[in-house]
Parts: structure tokens; sequence; C-alpha cells
């Protein structure tokens, strides 16, 4: 580990492990809710024979719950780490307080429309990246609370679930709910298209192991926030 | 007018309905209560001897159709049995009086029995105009339902008009119909009972449970009865197991229609409607619409009419697009141009970086050392 910080002096250790672990966790849950959802939207699968042989669309189901608490678990530990984390995961990183995170953004999106040939380097989110996950992250809170608000409709008699069909009337029905967990769960994907392209132009443009980083933690050639902020 | 006694046996028996068949409904409200199998004695020893409760039917913006399923109900029916459980003194539909005697009869039950009869609202209030687009006598229904609920001692808001406002008031609701709750909000006691129409024995077991009892059932938070709507009709369905299989019916009219597979593919919203339809069943339980092959079109929900269709989708379509448009369809396509957007600016992106040759500038801009 040492001597490989020695050879590249400009590593960086940006993701704390809770950011990797629960950016992982939300990457994989994600793809197995978005399978099972779109199944579960529409069981394109019929089998044939006696019902009591099958149980296709039931193990769907509950993979999709499963994958849901998963999911629901890794946003939220991601939420309380902005409060605990290094400042590359911390909640200024998602929500531009700042003049200067605001400059960012534009300089960012002229660099995303050609008008500008480098992004303003940055060590954590590029402050574009960073508002957009906090939209991301509104997507994620309305799959949580629609996913609850129907699981609710069929929890069993006493099960601590229950509670959330207090929020069915708030999102306007079930069927409304149904609706917009639909629609949210296309924005999300739509979000994953983008962000696994930007992470493999970001990586082959910058050259800054954004794409490793997510895996060590480390990134190369980017300013030491950190450590900036540390001196000052 | 109330009356004490052991009149209800004697009167059953000289409109034909035998001790039995009293006995057998009583059973029966007990299971739709879902009470113990031993409450049906403890409802007939109620109902032959309790206070007969007085009962005013009011009408606004309906199609008489909660009225129809309750009469229309085969021997012995709920309607018999509680039509003298009950002292019905104001029915539009039934009762022999018109005009002036039939408005001061109700007039007499309000300020003559006041805090002790029971309403039943069927239909919307429309508000809009001053409430012109039902009056009664003269008088607006917002009007009437004031008086007549206000000093009642509990209303039941049959059907999903009265209860949520229903057809009359989907978009873009011409008349400005609201629910009951909603036209007079804080009414005392207010019962909901929706579908379209209300299931008859659900309003009977609901009376039944009152006149023995004295109060009401537990209600949930759209102040439904939990016995009649505490599951969906998904949970509690016959056709649940083919669901739970995945097996569907595709097409009217297909093998799995045929075989009665499940109606979710073709629209069935019984898994977020509650009713109990399932248990309970239509016209004495003889059939209701999923047992006959139909979906559930969720009329016992708030603004079925607007939420709930298309009827026979699972979903409505996209924003923006024809409601026939797939979600999915459209979902698929925009993630796809999303991916193929990004792709392209990659590509660009890198393809400039070569053209300009100047690689090694970018990385000591961005401060790494090479």
């Amino acid at each position: 580990m040492n001597a490989r910080a020695e050879a590249a002096p400009a590593r960086v250790y940006v993701w704390e492990f809770p950011v990797r672990l629960t950016h992982w966790t939300i990457v994989l849950s994600v793809v197995v809710l978005a399978v099972t959802g779109i199944y579960i939207g529409n069981p394109f699968l019929t089998v044939a024979g006696e019902a009591r042989d099958h149980f296709v669309t039931g193990t769907i189901r509950v993979i999709h719950f499963y994958a849901a608490i998963a999911f629901a678990l890794a946003v939220l530990a991601r939420v309380i780490w902005m409060f605990m984390g290094n400042r590359y995961a911390r909640w200024p990183q998602f929500v531009p307080m700042d003049e200067g995170r605001r400059r960012g953004i534009v300089q960012t999106l002229q660099f995303y429309l050609f008008l500008r040939r480098d992004p303003p380097p940055t060590a954590g989110h590029n402050p574009l990246a960073g508002a957009t996950y906090l939209a991301v992250f509104g997507l994620y809170f309305v799959q949580i609370l629609t996913g609850l608000a129907m699981y609710s409709a069929s929890a069993p008699v006493g099960s601590p679930f229950g509670v959330f069909s207090a929020f069915v009337p708030i999102l306007g029905g079930l069927q409304t709910a149904r609706y917009v967990h639909h629609i949210a769960m296309w924005l999300i994907l739509g979000f994953v298209a983008h962000h696994v392209w930007s992470a493999i132009e970001v990586a082959l443009v910058e050259r800054n192991g954004i794409i490793e980083s997510m895996v060590t933690g480390y990134k190369t050639g980017v300013p030491d926030e950190e450590a900036k902020s540390r001196d000052e | 007018m109330a009356a004490k006694g052991d009149w209800l046996v004697g009167e059953l028996e000289r409109r034909g309905v035998t001790r039995r068949e009293f006995a057998a409904f009583c059973s029966t409200v007990a299971g739709i209560l879902m009470l113990p199998r031993s409450a049906g004695a403890e409802l007939a020893q109620a109902m032959a001897t309790g206070r007969k409760p007085t009962l005013v039917w009011l009408e606004f913006q309906d199609c008489a159709g909660n009225t129809e399923s309750f009469l229309r109900a085969a021997r012995p029916s709920a309607a018999d049995i509680l039509l003298d459980t009950l002292s019905v003194d104001y029915h539009e539909t039934i009762m022999a009086a018109a005009g002036h005697q039939a408005e001061a009869v109700l007039q007499d039950t309000v300020s003559g029995q006041s805090g002790q009869y029971l309403v039943v609202v069927e239909g919307s209030i429309p508000t809009g105009a001053n409430g012109a687009y039902c009056t009664i006598g003269g008088r607006s229904a917002l009007d009437i339902v004031r008086e007549v609920c206000g000093s009642a001692q509990a209303t039941i808001a049959v059907g999903t008009c009265a209860a949520f406002g229903g057809i009359p008031a989907a978009a873009p609701n011409p008349t400005g119909a609201l629910s009951v709750a909603d036209a007079v909000p804080g009414i005392r006691n207010l019962i909901n009972l929706p579908a379209c129409p209300a299931n008859a024995a659900n309003l009977a077991a609901l009376v039944v449970y009152f006149v023995t009892y004295g109060r009401w059932p537990p209600l949930d938070g759209l102040r439904r009865p939990l016995f009649a709507y505490g599951k969906t009709i998904h949970d509690n369905c016959e056709r649940r197991a083919h669901y739970d299989a995945g097996q569907y019916v595709e097409l009217w009219g297909d093998e799995g229609h045929r075989k009665g597979y499940c109606l979710y593919k073709v629209g069935c919203k019984g898994p977020v409607c509650f009713q109990n339809c399932p248990e309970v069943g239509w016209n004495e339980g003889t059939n209701w619409p999923v047992g006959c092959g139909h979906p559930c079109l969720g009329c016992a929900e708030p603004d079925f009419w607007d939420k709930m269709t298309p009827f026979y989708a699972h979903l409505d379509g996209f924003p923006g697009f024809n409601r026939q448009t797939h979600i999915d369809k459209v979902g698929a396509w925009g993630t796809l141009g999303v991916a193929a957007a990004f792709g392209a600016h990659a590509l660009i992106q890198i393809a400039r970086r070569r053209g300009t040759g100047d690689a090694q500038d970018d990385s000591a801009e961005t401060g790494e050392t090479s």
C-alpha cells in the first residue's frame, strides 16, 4: 500500500468504505429491483399446469421485497453518512450552498456542452453530479415511500409495515402510488445509463481513476480538498 | 317510531320469512362481521327485542344503484329483514307519500327524533351554482344534508358517490360534487360504505351490528368499517393462487381466461382495492365480478373513475403520451436514448481530445504528475 502511494503521490483517499459499500449495494439492489419490478408490472412468464405446483410471481415478489429492504437500508445508511463521513461524503457535496459549487455547476455544464475543454477540478463529486445525486436521492425516497405504502396494503395483520398505510392517502391512493413507483423506476434507470457513460467518459478524459476509486477509495491527480481544509 | 318487544319474528312470519331463514340471516351477518359463530344468536336476540331504529334514506346525485342493490336482493333478503328491523320513515324511491306530505315526514323525524335516527346518504352532493344542480322540495342537497345529517345519531354514506364523490365528482366535476364527509365537515358518526353499488350485505351487517351493540364497528382511516374494507380484494381473491403461480389471462376468451386464471394483466385493480367482495359475493353470494371472469374496477376506492382507468390496463399510459402507450415502452426507449446520447457524447469527447493531440496538457491541468 505504501509503495503504491509513493509511486503515485497524488493519490487521494476520497470514498470511504461506507460510501463504497452503500454505492455497490444500491447498484446491485437497483438492478435486482428493476428486473423484478418490471416483471411484477408485466408478468410475462405464464406457467402451465396446476397453480399449486408453481410460485413464479410469488418468488419474484419475495426477491423484490428483500432487495427493497437492502436498498432502503443502503440509502438510509448513505444519508446518515452524509453527516458523519469525510468532506467528499457530506451533504454540502449534494446541496450547492456556496458560490463556488454553483459556479462549478455552470462550468461542468459547459464542459458537457463542449463549451469548455475541462471540467472544474474536483476530488469528490463534481458540482453538477452532486446536484444530480440530490435529485436521484429524491427519486430513491419516492421509491421507498411508494413501495412501503403498497407493501402496507398486503402486510400481514399486526405487521409493523402496516403503519405505512398512512402514506397511501398522501400519495393519492394505491393506484397512483403504483404509477409513480413505475415512472420513478424508469427515471432511475435513465440516470443509471447516464451515470455509467459519464463515469467512463470522465475516466478517459480526466484519467483520475474514477472507476477504480469506487472500489479502492482512491482517486489520482485530484486536489486533496480534505488536506487543504485541514491546513487552513 | 321506536318500538319494543318480540315484534320482529311475528312480523317476519307474516311476510313469509321463517324463523329458520331469520336465523340463517343472523349467522350470515355474524360471518360478514367476522364475529364468532355464536354471535348469530346474540344478533337475533338483539334484533328481535331491541329498539327499532328510525332510518331516513336520502338520495342526491346518484343512479339509485345502491337502492336497487338493496331492494333487488333475493328472499329472505337483507332488505326484507332490515326493513322490518328498521322503521324507514323516508326513502324517495320506495315511500308511498309524495310532495309536501313526504317532506313533512322528514321534518317530523328530524325535529321529533333529533339525535336518535340514522341517515343513509346515497349520491354525491353538488356544491356548484349554489347547489342548484340537485334540489328536492325546493331545497339544495347541501342544505338538506346539513340539516338531516346534522341532527342524526349517525350517517352512513352508501356507495362511492356519497362516500368519495364517485362518478359525479370525476374530472372535470362540472357540478362541484363532493362526498358527504367533504360537504359537511365534522359530521357526527359518519361511516363510509363505498363501492359501486355498496354491497347490501355489508349495509345490513353494519345496521345489525349497531342495533345489537349500540355502537359502530372499528373503522379505518377513510371511515370504512374494517370488517368489510380491512383487506384488499387481491389478498382474499379465489384466483390468487394463479397470480402467485404466474398464470394470467392475456386476452379475453383465451385459454387462461377459460381456466379461470388471474386477471391482473387485463387490468384487475384487486391489489389496490379494499372490499370483501371475494368473501361476501353479490346477489346473495351467487358470484362476484372476478368470479365470473371480469377484472375488478376498484369501484370502492376514492376517485376510482379518474385513477383506476383505463379499466383494462394495469397502469395508465406515460404522461404526455396517448393513454394506450405502454409506460414500459416509453421508459425503455427513453433509457436507451439516454444511453445512446451519453455514449455518443463520450465518443465525441475522446475524438476531440485525440484530434487536438494535447492529452499531456490535460494531465498537467488536473494536477496529475506524469
